[in-house]
């Protein structure tokens, strides 16, 4: 496959990533999948800090690599063949830092990412759901000192590790909801133990409970929605990456097992049947990476509708990537079932990857009325 | 309208009448007592689903994530308290004696609530299948006596059914796979026996079951003409559990290498070999296999259909229940058009395979594997009267007659258009129910978003249990070839089938 994604310039950070995921992921991905789940060891958060990946779009003067969306695509594609873990902690805590650059909360942020430690630069945010999802958010109260947050969230990643999360509440009369920076290590939060999720187990979640805990405004009061859709708009295309990723991975184990299990007397690749379901598998997966590097085109040049196009590859390629990576068990048979393999972690990624961002029956209704409303 | 003599030769033409329409025309064989026996099971089934099932799944499904190698020891007690193990035992070998058809809705009942727990229960009657449809009485009332003993003494008895090898899984599936692949589990003739060695993969409860019905080959270059189809019992010397597989889901039903190392099995443990078979036909060894092997497939593909169906129907549940929770954008999600749709068509998916599994089981009930244990007066006979009888019957099970009996009733006088048509149904069944199995749980992983994520919601443990049904019992591309090749190829000749 042409991989339209890279452009010449992308080359290196591929290759970053490549070598990054086979040295640091790939042997450690059947330990860190296993129970209790919990987060890689710090080497890996170190090494990636190291490499940049936990300020990829972040600009260079707030410590990260001021690189856009292609950058950032390329770099969660490549480490998704190997473990999507990773690529979870890297997309969650790149869209909470984008939340704050939109919002224009550049100094809340730089006091976040100055720090040297890995887990403190970390900003936690409930990156499965769309804030709008959930009816009870935490609601928040203004005082002399400031706001302070009071109630629960639910799935909040990183919030084990992290030592920030950004939190969205409920102004008491105003509609819609605010974004708020909490510090997680203030007693007046409370983190439940880590949760056990059906896939990236080594990226820690935990439900947490607000009691009067303070809290540093994200921009205005009840633009919530504005600045989380805005920065959505472009994630999506790095949601759509990160499944794209794990399909490749998924495809590329099931041909070179195809070619090397025998069964009827041959490599079973040789069964048509076979060479059917790969088949599938591979278009799906090119269409996706064809339908990614479109997403990012329009982005980087800001054409007419490329919110659009954005939303609309996050919704084919997170649900593709399902059943490529079902079929991705099936070839290897028995065995695929089996965590010996990597095969059925990727079905559990690539189902957990789907709800990214947010509902997909309910991102399907918003982008056809964006649609409609754009005739 | 038209002549009756009209009507027979229309609907000779593919697809016949009597293939298409096997539900309605068993219907009037149907013995009524059935129908209620089934209602009972069923109800018996949601109430251990209440009482031991839902409380436990989440609990043991964690459990076996601290710990691998867990083994379901209280879960098999619990069971066999409950009366699971004997429930579809013949009342003739001193079982509870139920109706067969109606394992599989019991099994959809439980598997809603939990696939792996189903499999505890299941994967024994999976192998007790194996033991009736050879067809030899004697070993089959010696095994299933002590299935019957370890219920009444609190120590369940279970078998486990050990076919795949490491590098022959789909290969031993099927005879005219078998020969073109590399079994490597040799049984050699020797006095009084066989001495096996070998190994076999990813047998479901292999490590807990009393008794593991085995194939095994005396010829590894011709296997499909050399296959001997025995039991043995766990413990037995040469005869021991490698490793516990790590599975994504269905974690508390283990899954085991078995390994044999210069076992010996005595020829009172051999079920059907070239031997035997002389006795009652004068066919080859390989077409007595063969139709050995529809035997159970017809009966446990059916079986499997119901758990998949269960495993829809469960996660179905949980969409609903979420649905009629859950306020999103200012409504319940139950009350918004797309979600009702969504609801609506994995109820859909849930209702088609009961349909396709009860199918399976009437055209085994009709045509197949069933039909002399369906038939009104066996069954009303096996059912009223008491066990004392049964009991002194017994040991006419270990004569000989009855075996020669119903081999030669079921392995040389059944038509090959009963047997292709009864196993290409349940391999139907099989594809069609499991497929929905996956669907659904995905539908409701869609439905739920985020929470659907959660382990403590229950939802995401379904979508990895309902994965393996699309790989065991045959991959479900296996099973369309097999139902291509049971319901679809007779009618052209020329049809040729795992030939490229
Ligand atoms: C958890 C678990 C429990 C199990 N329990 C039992 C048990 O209790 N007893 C038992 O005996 N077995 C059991 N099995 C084995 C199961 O039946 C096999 O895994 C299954 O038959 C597939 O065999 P395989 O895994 O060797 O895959 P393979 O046969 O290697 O198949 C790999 C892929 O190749 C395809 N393929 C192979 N041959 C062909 C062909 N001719 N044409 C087209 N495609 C082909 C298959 O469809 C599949 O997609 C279990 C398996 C698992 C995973």
């Amino acid at each position: 496959m042409i991989t339209s994604l890279l452009h010449d310039d992308m080359k290196s950070f591929q290759d970053l990533a490549h070598n990054f995921a086979s040295k640091e992921l790939a042997h450690r991905r059947e330990e860190s999948d296993r129970y209790p789940f919990g987060l890689f060891d710090d080497t890996v958060l170190a090494k990636a800090h190291e490499l940049g990946f936990l300020g990829i779009t972040l600009p260079e003067d707030m410590g990260g690599i001021g690189q856009g969306v292609r950058a950032l695509c390329v770099i969660l594609e490549c480490i998704c063949r190997t473990d999507a873990s990773l690529a979870a902690i890297i997309f969650t805590n790149t869209l909470a830092q984008e939340i704050l650059l939109k919002a224009g909360a550049v100094d809340l942020l730089r006091q976040v990412t100055v720090s040297n430690n890995p887990k403190d630069i970390l900003i936690s945010f409930p990156s499965y759901s769309n804030p709008e999802e959930h009816k009870n958010l935490p609601f928040a109260t203004k005082g002399d000192m400031g706001y302070s947050l009071s109630g629960s969230i639910d799935y909040v990643v990183l919030a084990p590790i992290a030592s920030q999360a950004l939190i969205p509440a409920r102004i008491t009369g105003q509609d819609g909801y605010s974004l708020f920076l909490v510090d997680l290590r203030s007693p007046k939060v409370k983190k439940g133990e880590s949760l056990f999720s059906l896939g990236v187990h080594a990226c820690p979640v935990a439900d947490i409970t607000l009691n009067g805990a303070e809290a540093r405004l994200v921009g205005q009061e009840g633009k919530g929605p504005a600045f989380f859709e805005e920065t959505a708009n472009m994630m999506y295309v790095a949601a759509a990456a990160v499944s794209l990723g794990i399909m490749k991975g998924s495809f590329d184990y099931a041909l070179t097992y195809s070619n090397e299990r025998e069964q009827g007397g041959w490599p079973i690749i040789n069964w048509s049947e076979m060479k059917m379901i790969l088949a599938d598998m591979a278009i799906q997966m090119n269409i996706a990476e064809m339908a990614v590097s479109e997403a990012c085109n329009a982005i980087e040049k800001k054409v007419a509708g490329w919110d659009v196009c954005a939303k609309t590859t996050a919704l084919h390629v997170q649900n593709v990537a399902c059943l490529v990576t079902t079929d991705g068990i099936q070839i290897l048979g028995g065995y695929g079932y089996m965590k010996d393999y990597g095969q059925e972690k990727r079905f559990r990624d690539a189902a957990q990857n789907k709800a990214l961002l947010g509902m997909a029956p309910l991102r399907k209704m918003d982008l056809i009325d964006q649609i409609n409303s754009m005739r | 309208m038209i002549p009756n003599s009209e009507v027979q030769s229309i609907m000779k033409r593919f697809p016949k009448f009597e293939d298409s329409f096997i539900g309605l025309e068993y219907a009037p064989r149907l013995p009524k007592g059935i129908i209620r026996e089934t209602k009972e099971l069923i109800a018996y089934a949601r109430k251990f689903n209440d009482e031991v099932v839902r409380p436990k799944a989440l609990l043991l499904d964690k459990k076996t994530h601290e710990d691998p190698d867990y083994l379901p020891y209280d879960l098999m007690q619990t069971a066999s308290e409950w009366g699971f193990y004997t429930m579809w035992v013949p009342k003739l070998f001193g079982g509870r004696g139920k109706n067969l058809p109606s394992l599989s809705p019991v099994v959809e009942e439980i598997s809603s609530a939990c696939v792996g727990i189903a499999n505890v229960l299941a994967v024994h009657y999976l192998g007790l299948t194996s033991l009736m449809t050879s067809f030899n009485m004697k070993v089959t009332n010696r095994i299933l006596k002590e299935v019957v003993e370890g219920e009444r003494k609190g120590k369940p008895c279970l078998i486990a059914f050990a076919i795949t090898e490491p590098i022959a899984g789909t290969d031993v599936e099927d005879n005219d796979l078998v020969d073109k692949g590399r079994v490597t589990c040799r049984a050699e003739r020797v006095n009084g026996g066989y001495v096996i060695n070998g190994r076999k993969v990813f047998i479901s409860m292999g490590q807990v079951s009393e008794w593991t019905f085995v194939f095994a080959y005396t010829d590894l270059k011709k296997p499909s003409q050399n296959r001997v189809d025995f039991v043995v019992r766990t413990g037995t010397k040469g005869f021991s559990v490698g490793r516990h597989e790590n599975k994504m889901g269905q974690r508390v039903c283990p899954a085991n290498e078995l390994i044999f190392e210069d076992c010996f099995i005595p020829d009172d443990q051999v079920l059907i070999d070239a031997y035997t078979i002389k006795k009652f036909t004068d066919k080859p060894l390989g077409e007595v296999m063969q139709r050995h092997m529809d035997y159970i497939s017809s009966s446990s593909k059916a079986g499997v259909c119901a758990i998949g169906v269960g495993v829809a129907r469960g996660a179905f549940e949980d969409a609903l229940k979420f649905a009629s929770e859950t306020e999103v954008r200012g409504r319940l999600l139950i009350n918004h058009e797309w979600a009702q749709c969504i609801l609506a068509e994995m109820h859909k998916n849930v209702t088609l395979g009961r349909l396709a599994y009860m199918e399976a089981n009437h055209a085994n009930s009709h045509r197949g594997i069933y039909e002399l244990l369906q038939m009104k007066p066996m069954y009303y006979y096996l059912k009223f009267m008491p066990s004392l009888y049964f009991r002194m019957l017994n040991p006419m099970l270990n004569t000989g007659l009855t075996t020669w009996a119903m081999s030669k009733m079921y392995y040389d006088m059944k038509k090959t258009e009963d047997v292709d048509c009864t196993s290409g149904l349940s391999s139907l069944a099989k594809f069609a129910g499991t497929d929905i199995g996956v669907r659904n749980c995905q539908l409701a992983m869609d439905l739920m978003g985020q929470a659907g994520l959660r382990h403590d919601r229950g939802m995401e443990k379904r979508l990895r249990d309902a994965k393996l049904l699309q790989i065991y019992e045959g991959s479900n591309q296996i099973n369309r070839i097999a139902s291509f090749k049971g319901l679809i190829a007779p009618v052209y000749p020329q049809t040729r089938v795992f030939e490229q």
